[in-house]
């Protein structure tokens, strides 16, 4: 789990920088300070098992399994990219291992996951489905549709919200009065579990006993994880809607600073070990760059024969 | 909770109720009596009287509300001209609407009764909306959100109740709920309902009071609006109201290509799931005979006077039908009318 | 062997035989399979077949999703316009995966959309909504106009790997019309042509292709032979056929039970002005619903919609004005 959020961490600091300097271009998302949420929930997947992301989805895909430098070479537009270039950073999709599909529009991807989740059990293995989203997408009518149908038919749908405060530019607190994303589902009786998200172990842990009870056909179960976005909502946002944390703060609930202080603790984890995972997750960054930089844009016709499938 | 109403309310609530109910069989029988006369898909209140005449009681004059394409019943107890109302319905210039909207689109703005939707759960966001207006406004208006149990599962319900809660919107939500969303039981869409839980249960979703109400009785529905509209008029927001109501008519006529006759089948109870006792316990239920019986009991009206009533109701509505019929449709080069205000 | 069978049957008949040809189609929308006796529910068991509750957004999302992992969902939503609730699943989610994954994702889904219900049903369930789709790119559109055409393209639209909308005229619900038995493909984008002539080329969508045909037959009468095409799929759009009559017939009228404006006729009419336009001996005749919300009452209603008189006028008029070339 450290290595995975270190991995995220870094490659999310680089994507910033080649933002800046224009190599990644269109909007970005960054999940700095959401490392925890996608470390915790996805170590614990099997490649067979769906997942679905939304607009920040750079953590989902590289803790899900994904290659940094095809995950790189989509962020920078280039052929060798997971969609070849086609999607971008909002619509990172690999089949190989698992990630379904991340979509750009809030909360357009919680009734996917039900699909699959529905095509998992007619199947008849004991796959799951994962559904990433944020506290916005849940005030959208979308989501309360699909929550029926999975309380309904009892899929076994993991819905997993990160709930940084933020809708997009919006405090939580101007979209509901309803104070935890769990209650929504109130009303429908199913497992839910509010988290503190920047605890990878306690993410960890209520998602292995949703996961449990999935595996064996039930559900569905909701994990409300609170995190805190570290950077805007998306790169060059001037954030002008909420005050910065102050370093000391942060330095509290960062979910890599808290897991090794924790390592130290209980003595699993050596004080040189931190510095060699970031000094690993830098060098395979820099190797996903130098993959992305030397693949070549896609053929501009390329689009033209990607219009129907065939 | 309000006093307890005089003679006078209680009398106009049967009133309602009973011109409502024969208005709703008048445009059944026009079906067989005058057939294509009444085109498209109409839906009748019949059944659902006590709860829209107990809700409309709680509202003050200047309150407002929006329903859906099964619209008949609010405009009547509003009193709105039951000739205009009967001519929409049959596509006549002197319809309501001149003819454009038909059944399943009667309004009066005048009223207070601004707009019905013919998709489900999409008048929800509308009310949201004219409370929004009503609390810009501040003259302590409240608006009356009424739509079915189907409604809910749309998110549009999910959507508005929402930003409702969050804003302190002088509205409520009616959920007429007759345990059918069309032709499909309430418990094999619902995931409340599936477990024998009251659909009141998803306002918790929204920070907001829930409460489930006998529909059958108008007393009963207005004293719980009664507290929610007040609740609305103080500022503090929304309520959903559930009404259990049961329709004792079918969805609506069958739906058939031009050149079919058109007829109202057997309510979905009979027709699709064979259960006959569930429909026969439903009519020995029927709030109007119901109400006039308590009335009559309590001493509140005579037996002459509720006859009365009823054959009033009977010549209103009778005329209501032969002034449709006898009203001219409309130029048809008016259709291009009305494209932009 | 073909026999005859009504419009709505054959769409049926075609899902029908798909399902038990394919185990991967699925199908649910509302109002139906409401009991173990529905015969989709004996045919393929309530996994397959299913009731949704009226959440348009999560019914097409949902297919979405179920396509993503391999099956090929089949949404009855019965009118159109009920797609236009969940716009973002039909526009902006279903077409978009496959370009947007550089071709790693297929979302081969068939939404069944009832339209033009122009009996009274007032402005919100009578719309002819298919032009709304034609922008979109990777999404396909599909408006059968006879019975065998509608099994034969719901088959293909089934069998295609693209997101389609199955536009089916409700006023065409209970037309007979011989339809082949077993396997029956039209492929989509198409077209027929349904009678020949040399004088004019009449295109027709939908209902509206046999409204054509007896305009055509009276013009017959005239000495004017038309040409009679019926695009049967719109996205793609078969311009060749088209293209082909105008080069023959140098005389155009479109005619499409939508309001005029960014109409499929328009569209048509665009095309082959930019196409064909040296093949024209006359302004291209466009017949087509007059732009405003249908209203209830009958007459109005009639007076909005393109009728056999209101086409034989417009080719009176393609014919009257017949430039020399």
């Amino acid at each position: 789990m450290l290595r995975t959020m270190w991995r995220i961490r870094v490659f999310e600091e680089r994507v910033g920088e080649l933002t800046r300097a224009n190599e990644v271009h269109g909007l970005v998302h960054l999940s700095v300070g959401q490392e925890g949420v996608a470390a915790g929930v996805c170590g614990l997947l099997r490649p067979d098992d769906a997942v679905y992301s939304n607009h920040r989805a750079h953590g989902h895909a590289i803790a899900k399994g994904a290659p940094l430098g095809p995950l790189m070479a989509e962020l920078m537009g280039r052929d060798g990219g997971l969609c070849r270039g086609l999607g971008g950073s909002m619509h990172l999709v690999d089949r190989e291992h698992g990630l379904l599909g991340a979509t750009g529009v809030v909360g357009g991807n919680v009734p996917l996951a039900l699909g699959s989740a529905l095509a998992g059990r007619l199947a008849g293995g004991d796959q799951v489905a994962v559904v990433f989203f944020g506290d916005g997408a849940v005030q959208g009518g979308i989501f309360v549709e699909s929550v029926n149908l999975a309380a309904l038919w009892r899929v076994p749908l993991l819905l997993v919200c990160e709930n940084n405060g933020f809708a997009e530019f919006t405090p939580r607190s101007a979209h509901t009065v309803v104070e935890r994303v769990s209650d929504v589902v109130a009303p429908y009786g199913f497992p839910r579990e509010t988290v503190d998200g920047n605890d990878v172990v306690a993410v960890r842990a209520a998602c292995a006993a949703f996961l449990e009870d999935a595996r064996r056909g039930e559900g569905p179960f909701l994990l409300e994880c609170l995190t805190h976005r570290l950077r805007g909502h998306y790169e060059g946002d001037p954030q002008r809607y909420r005050q910065a944390l102050a370093d000391e703060e942060w330095q509290e609930l960062d979910p890599i600073l808290r897991l090794q202080r924790l390592g130290a603790g209980e003595g699993w984890l050596d004080d040189a070990e931190p510095a060699r995972l970031e000094q690993q997750a830098r060098e395979e960054v820099e190797e996903a760059v130098r993959f992305a930089r030397a693949s070549p844009f896609p053929d501009p016709s390329l689009t033209a024969g990607l219009v129907y499938a065939s | 909770m309000p006093d307890a109403l005089p003679k006078e309310r209680l009398t106009w609530m049967l009133t309602q109720m009973v011109r409502i109910r024969e208005f709703e069989e008048r445009v059944k029988r026009t079906f067989e009596d005058h057939p294509g006369v009444i085109r498209g898909h109409t839906h009748l209140a019949d059944g659902a009287e006590a709860s829209i005449v107990g809700s409309l009681a709680a509202l003050g004059p200047d309150d407002q509300l929006t329903a859906t394409y099964r619209c008949h019943g609010y405009p009547i107890a509003l009193g709105t001209d039951t000739k205009a109302l009967m001519a929409e319905i049959y596509g006549k210039e002197s319809g309501i609407c001149k003819g454009y909207g038909g059944s399943m689109h009667l309004t009066d703005v005048g009223r207070g009764f601004l707009g019905t939707s013919g998709i489900v759960g999409q008048g929800i966001p509308h009310a949201a909306g004219v409370a929004w207006a009503a609390q810009i406004r501040g003259k302590g208006q409240v608006v009356l959100s009424f739509f079915g149990d189907g409604a809910s599962k749309q998110g549009a319900f999910h959507e508005t109740l929402n930003i409702a809660s969050l804003w302190k919107l002088p509205v409520v939500f009616v959920m007429e709920n007759n345990n059918y969303q069309a032709y499909t039981k309430v418990e094999q869409e619902d995931a409340n309902a599936a477990v024998g839980e009251p659909l009141a249960v998803k306002a918790k979703a929204h920070s907001m009071p829930g409460v489930t109400v006998d529909g059958g009785d108008p007393v009963a529905v207005y004293e719980e609006l009664h507290t929610a509209v007040e609740r609305a008029r103080a500022g503090d927001g929304p309520t959903l109201v559930e009404s259990k109501v049961y329709r004792l008519s079918a969805h609506g006529n069958i739906i058939a290509p031009p050149g079919v006759p058109l007829h109202y089948p057997e309510h979905e109870a009979v027709k699709i799931f064979g259960n006959v006792e569930e429909y026969e316990a439903a009519q020995r239920g029927d709030p109007v005979p119901r109400f006039r019986a308590r009335l009559v009991t309590e001493g509140t009206l005579s037996a002459e006077e509720a006859d009365a009533i009823a054959e009033a109701a009977q010549k209103e509505m009778q005329a209501a039908v032969e002034f449709g019929l006898e009203s001219p449709f409309p130029a048809p080069e008016k259709a291009v009318d009305y494209v932009y205000a | 062997m073909a026999r005859e069978l009504p419009y709505i049957a054959a769409i049926g008949e075609a899902v029908h035989q798909e399902m038990e040809r394919d185990e991967a189609v699925i199908y649910f929308g509302q109002n139906l399979a409401l009991t173990e006796e529905d015969p989709y529910v004996k045919a393929f068991g309530g996994n397959r077949v299913r009731v949704t509750p009226i959440s348009e957004t999560a019914e097409i999302g949902m297919a979405v999703g179920a396509a993503f992992a391999g099956l090929r969902p089949v949404v009855q939503l019965y009118m159109a316009e009920f797609m236009l609730v969940a716009m973002d699943q039909v526009v902006n989610e279903a077409p978009r995966f496959y370009g947007m994954t550089g071709g790693e994702v297929k979302v081969p889904i068939v939404l069944q959309a009832g339209y033009g219900f122009t009996a009274g049903w007032a402005g919100q369930h009578t719309g002819t909504i298919y032009g709304m789709f034609l922008g979109v790119p990777g999404l396909k559109v599909v408006v059968p106009s006879t019975p065998a055409d509608a099994k034969g393209l719901m088959t293909a639209s089934i069998r295609d790997d693209n997101p389609v909308v199955f536009f089916h005229n409700y006023l065409l619900t209970l037309e007979h019309g011989d339809v082949p038995e077993g396997e029956h493909v039209v492929p989509l984008g198409e077209a027929a042509v349904r009678r020949e002539g040399g004088d004019v080329t009449i295109v027709g969508i939908g209902w509206t292709v046999g409204k054509a045909l007896a305009a055509a037959e009276q013009l017959a009468g005239e000495g004017i032979q038309a040409e009679v095409i019926d695009p049967r799929t719109l996205a793609p759009l078969d311009l060749g056929t088209i293209l082909e009559s105008v080069a023959k017939t140098g005389r155009l009228v479109v005619v499409d039970q939508a309001t005029r404006h960014a109409s499929a006729a328009a569209v048509i009419a665009a095309e082959v002005a930019s196409e064909g336009f040296s093949s024209l001996k006359a302004p291209v005749q466009l017949v087509t619903a007059l732009d405003a919300t249908i209203p209830y009452s009958q007459p109005m209603e009639e007076y909005l919609l393109p009728s056999e008189a209101k086409i034989v006028d417009a080719v009176q008029a393609a014919v009257g004005a017949t430039v020399a070339a």
